[in-house]
């Protein structure tokens, strides 16, 4: 797609660029909670402190990530 | 409804949840399925669209990078970690369990007792223009006119 074909779609607001923007989100950010969990853990942190820093629990922190370490 | 496949479209399926599970999609969509015919290059289905597969996965990335620019994101040049599979179930989406139907229609006009890839690509080339599949073929402009001509599928969408 050209550039000047994207800057078109945003301007009519076409609503499937900012849907899949939603969708690449989402991925993104289990991305970098992935990488910013591992290096947190290999820094030290505790769960709890990850957890906190994520705003969720320490358990549902580890159930999530917690099996990946090892 | 899988019984009915042939050993090819059965491997599409399979490929495209390899395809989403990789990209850490949580549902099978059209996008999935299209990047799992591309998988066998030699098949009939993926000569007629005349890309590979390595393209297909690049135009995929293309519009998630454009969508995410549109909103201030830049992502380019960023290597991020795979994401970690889930252990939840993968389910199809609307779109995907409507090109099921499409393939089934397509193999009973052909007089076909199984589905075959060539039923799935052109259930593929029916897709709404909403429709992920269909965005990616823009991008990667492919015609799907000329795609179903290759194909040997009916001139007209049939729906």
């Amino acid at each position: 797609m050209e550039a000047n074909e994207l800057a078109e779609r945003l301007r009519s607001n076409d609503p499937a660029v900012g849907l899949r923007a939603v969708s690449a989100l989402h991925r993104l950010a289990e991305q970098v909670e992935t990488a910013s969990v591992r290096q947190a853990r290999q820094q030290g942190w505790s769960w709890e402190q990850i957890g906190d820093a994520l705003g969720v629990s320490r358990q549902s922190v580890h159930a999530k990530h917690g099996k990946r370490e090892k | 409804m899988f019984e009915k496949f042939t050993a090819g479209a059965r491997d599409i399926v399979t490929s495209a949840l390899d395809e989403t599970r990789q990209r850490g999609d949580r549902r099978i969509g059209t996008e999935h399925l299209l990047l799992g015919l591309l998988h066998d290059p030699g098949s009939p289905a993926a000569q007629a669209l005349g890309v590979d597969l390595a393209a297909a996965r690049a135009g995929l990335h293309t519009l998630d990078r454009e969508a995410l620019a549109s909103i201030g994101i830049d992502i380019e040049g960023i290597t991020l970690p795979a994401i970690p599979g889930s252990p939840k179930r993968t389910p199809f989406t609307s779109g995907a369990r409507s090109v099921f139907e499409r393939a089934v229609k397509e193999a009973t006009r052909t007089k076909s007792r199984r589905i075959a890839p060539e039923h799935f690509l052109l259930a593929l080339l029916d897709c709404d223009a909403q429709d992920p599949a269909a965005e990616l073929m823009r991008n990667l402009r492919i015609d799907p006119a000329a795609v179903r001509d290759r194909v040997g599928g009916p001139a007209q969408r049939h729906r």
